[in-house]
């Protein structure tokens, strides 16, 4: 049983410079998957490969068992949504739409009463005739939208298709998108760098780094249990801790600085005597005047307070490791910079990475 | 079939080589064959032999004539810089309505034909003409010669290309962001100084656009010196179509004309390893 | 201080202005050589451009070898920039250098060459020798305007036109072509333009047989200024006002229309 989407090895150079390195990944059929990461990390060139209109150095794509690298992008039967949503400004928003059917040799009357149906389905009843610069930003997006799902393609690629919204409206779009594409069952990727999209509309997440997948999980999972350490820099903030596992059987490593530790599972058979990355998120960590029981605490100085209003983010040191603890804003009047105060966890909160 | 052609072309690159390849043979063939064909002739008409070279490097009229065309090209080029850099600087920095009329007003000029303007200048400074009636008006009786002279087509040299001195200090100066000029007031730089330091050098590369392209356009300048100037003092351009037509020693005009090129080349090459010659008509 | 800003302003923009605009009157002068002001107004240069041959013959010449020479032009040029704007390529740099050349040489120096050059050929004194040689000179502004288009020109639409199932060939014509269309007309105009101000070249290459407009114009003011030529200044510079204020009124025009006012809202 092969899955809808399979990527196979996927590599790219451009000279010496390796753009993606053995890029490998299955999507299912329906599923919305976000390819997250920096900007280079090789997330857009392997949409682009998707799409046709970068040819990969190696490796393979396969839609539905059958490969479509030899395949010219107009013969793939794919719809993309580009970052600046690319709309023909010489056509009105209902033939944008109809463009697709077009080309496929639907007539212009059939067509054009289909893409107002599409249109109606995005939220844009009655803005067919108008052209895309008479169009807010946000309407231009939902055309852009309506015109790449219109020809029921076989996937939706959408290359960071909020970049260039205010973030009210990217809010919405986020909901919008994710509704259409579950109304219509299309199998999406999404190409983004900003992590909390990618959080708040995925069934899965890739993290790419370096022409490299990270790691491809469900976003919960990302988020609790990165399994590198650039996973769990990227993705939300962390406290990390470098230590060594002194008994794997019973789970506990021990730093340097703040003692021994108890953790929670770990996907990877650890050793004894193996050095580890110890993740605990800020909202994780407790911060009190003294130290609580059956929690893992340490001491730590309070540097900076930056207060966010319903939240606030404690800066310090704890020992010579630097420790961020997010905590409620009412909390907060508890310390004061320059003061000592003692911070705790649970050994539930405290994930490993391997180094 | 379609795709698989474009990948064939991609991979050997061929495809840039083939859309150039129509132009580039049609200016091979009707651009460079007849400039060479000119340094040819240069070389061997009436015989084989530098003589032609020899004359006008050495011949004392041919002297004059290069040391007069430079003149008027540096003169023309200073005045067109003296009218066109005050009235970029009000197009650019008056209230909408007058920049709109000045700038409607330059266009037009830019798009009328030299002949055109040629043949105004020849109304305007003619014998029976307005400048000379204001004279008279102003009681100077002994009214001089202003038509077929040294004035009268340098005037009109002026004004037939300080439209290109204008527009092109006008597009620098109209990108200027008004907060570089704020902030150098806040920091002290005002009137002349603020000019001095901080406006003019802003400018300059409009300025040396401008310049550029007036002296290069003014230095091959034909019609304009040949209807309007003096016969006795003639521009290289005319000097040339002398040759040509009433002569035919297309030998010596040749050898002229190419001289005329090498040192438009040199002024051209200077101005392109500094800026980029794209920059100069763009 | 203010008042002599005011008056230099005022002296240059009389100077660039007037120029232009005395050739109008001097177009209804009754008098028969240069006169200003004119003696009398009438119609009669106007009656006599209009129905003399030897006005209206290099007339229709200049306007056959301009539209031939904005086409040929246009055929030469439209691919190449493609490839220029579009393809890197060993080469590149002198190709694009190549192609501003003809703007750097002067024009006498291309009169020379082409007086003897076609003349070789057996092409002088023809309006194809005209159009050869103008097409040279109409190159490098029709590619500086459109390769300024082209270069503008977003590729992310032809890549939704292929994405979305359109062949290269039809995102060409569908999308490629019909966006370019302002530049492309520019480009082609400006060609026009060019091929039928140029003065010096058609004045050595035109002779009787294919003489052009601007080379009858010439030989009129250096032998008798017959007065006809204020008429056919007062037509360009009509010609030109309109040209320069087309795009301009229709841009406001647009601009002013009531284009978001359709409320879609009320359409439900």
């Amino acid at each position: 049983m092969t899955s809808y989407l399979e990527l196979s090895n996927i590599t790219k150079a451009y000279g010496n410079f390796t753009a993606l390195d053995n890029v490998s990944l299955s999507v299912e059929k329906g599923e919305f998957v976000t390819f997250l990461g920096p900007s280079g990390s090789g997330k857009t060139t392997t949409l682009m490969i998707v799409a046709g209109f970068e040819k990969a150095s190696g490796g393979s794509v396969r839609v539905g068992g059958r490969s479509i690298s030899e395949l010219a992008p107009h013969e793939r039967n794919i719809g993309i949504v580009f970052q600046n949503y690319a709309l023909f400004p010489h056509k009105t928003a209902a033939e944008n739409v109809y463009f697709p059917l077009q080309m496929r040799g639907v007539n212009r009357a059939k067509g054009l009463r289909q893409a107002e149906d599409m249109l109606s389905l995005v939220g844009l009843k009655g803005f067919g005739h108008r052209h895309p610069k008479e169009l807010s930003g946000g309407q231009q997006q939902r055309v852009a939208l309506a015109r790449a799902l219109v020809f029921e393609p076989s996937l939706l690629l959408l290359d960071e298709p909020l970049g260039a919204l205010d973030k009210n409206l990217r809010e919405q779009m986020q909901i919008e998108i994710k509704r259409i594409q579950r109304s219509l069952g299309v199998t999406t990727i999404f190409v983004t760098h900003d992590q909390s999209e990618a959080m708040s509309m995925s069934d899965r997440i890739v993290v790419f780094d370096k022409g490299r997948i990270e790691q491809c999980a469900a976003p919960l999972d990302i988020y609790h249990s990165p399994q590198t350490s650039f996973v769990a820099s990227f993705i939300g903030e962390s406290n990390l801790i470098p230590a060594t596992v002194t008994n794997a059987a019973a789970r506990i490593a021990n730093s340097p600085v703040l003692g021994s530790f108890d953790y929670a599972g770990s996907d990877n058979a650890l050793a004894d005597g193996q050095e580890v990355t110890l993740l605990i998120r800020p909202e994780h960590i407790k911060l009190s005047r003294n130290p609580i029981e059956d929690r893992k605490s340490a001491r730590m100085t309070v540097e900076t307070i930056v207060n966010y209003g319903d939240n606030a983010l404690v800066i310090g040191r704890a020992g010579d490791i630097p420790m961020r603890v997010r905590v409620l804003g009412a909390d907060v009047v508890i310390i004061k910079e320059g003061e000592e105060c003692c911070i705790s966890w649970t050994p539930d909160s405290v994930f490993v990475i391997t180094r | 079939m379609g795709s698989s052609l474009s990948r064939l072309t991609e991979r050997t690159n061929v495809w840039p080589w083939l859309l150039l390849a129509p132009l580039g043979i049609y200016m091979l063939v009707f651009f460079v064959v007849p400039l060479v064909d000119v340094a040819i002739m240069s070389v061997t008409d009436p015989r084989v032999s530098l003589v032609n070279y020899q004359r006008v490097l050495t011949g004392a009229l041919y002297q004059r004539v290069f040391l007069n065309t430079f003149l008027t090209a540096a003169f023309v080029t200073v005045c067109c810089l003296a009218v066109g850099y005050p009235l970029a600087y009000l197009m650019a920095h008056s209230k909408p309505r007058t920049a709109m009329l000045i700038l409607l007003l330059v266009t037009m000029s830019f798009w009328t034909s030299f002949l055109v303007r040629t043949y105004s200048w020849m109304v305007l400074l003619g014998n029976n003409g307005p400048l000379i009636a204001l004279l008279q008006m102003i009681g100077i009786d002994d009214t001089p010669q202003l038509l077929f002279t040294r004035f009268s087509s340098t005037l009109a040299m002026v004004h037939i290309l300080a439209p290109y001195m204008i527009m092109n200090i006008f597009s620098v100066m109209k990108k200027i962001d008004p907060a570089l000029i704020r902030s150098a007031e806040s920091l002290g730089a005002r009137g002349w100084s603020l000019f001095r330091h901080v406006y003019l050098p802003l400018t300059a590369p409009g300025i040396a656009n401008g310049c550029v392209l007036v002296f290069v356009i003014c230095l091959g300048f034909y019609v304009t010196p040949v209807l309007l100037g003096s016969p006795r003092e003639q521009m290289i351009a005319g000097l040339i179509g002398h040759q040509i037509d009433e002569f035919l020693a297309f030998g010596m005009g040749s050898a002229m004309a190419m001289v005329l090129l090498l040192i438009t080349f040199v002024i051209l090459a200077i101005y392109h390893r500094r800026f980029g010659l794209d920059k100069l008509w763009g | 201080m203010n008042t002599f800003k005011r008056w230099a302003g005022i002296l240059v923009t009389v100077f660039i202005a007037a120029p232009l605009v005395i050739v109008v009157p001097m177009s209804f002068s009754s008098a028969s050589s240069l006169q200003f002001p004119p003696p009398g107004y009438w119609l009669g240069y106007y009656r006599a451009y209009f129905t003399d041959l030897d006005w209206l013959i290099p007339t229709w010449n200049s306007i056959v070898i301009a539209s031939a020479t904005t086409l040929l032009t246009m055929l030469l040029v439209v691919p190449a920039t493609f490839a220029l704007v579009r393809h890197k390529f060993r080469g590149k740099g002198v190709a694009d250098l190549m192609m501003l050349m003809p703007l750097a040489v002067p024009h006498i120096v291309m009169a020379v060459g082409y007086y003897s050059y076609l003349g070789d050929l057996g092409l002088v004194h023809s309006h194809m020798g005209v159009i050869l040689a103008h097409t040279c000179l109409s190159v490098p502004i029709a590619f500086l305007v459109l390769s300024a288009n082209l270069k503008g020109f977003d590729r992310n639409l032809e890549r939704a036109a292929l994405s979305l199932g359109a062949s290269p060939t039809k995102t060409f014509i569908h999308i490629t072509l019909p966006i370019l269309r302002p530049g492309l007309i520019i480009s082609a105009l400006f060609a026009f333009i060019q091929s039928f101000d140029e003065t010096v070249v058609a004045i050595f290459i035109s002779g009787r047989d294919a003489e052009t407009l601007p080379r009858k114009m010439f030989d009129s003011i250096r032998q008798e200024a017959d007065p006809v030529i204020a008429v056919i200044s007062t037509l360009l510079f009509f010609l030109v006002l309109v040209g320069i204020a087309t795009p301009y009124f229709i841009s406001t025009l647009r601009s002013r229309a009531p284009t978001p006012s359709r409320s879609p809202a009320g359409a439900h």
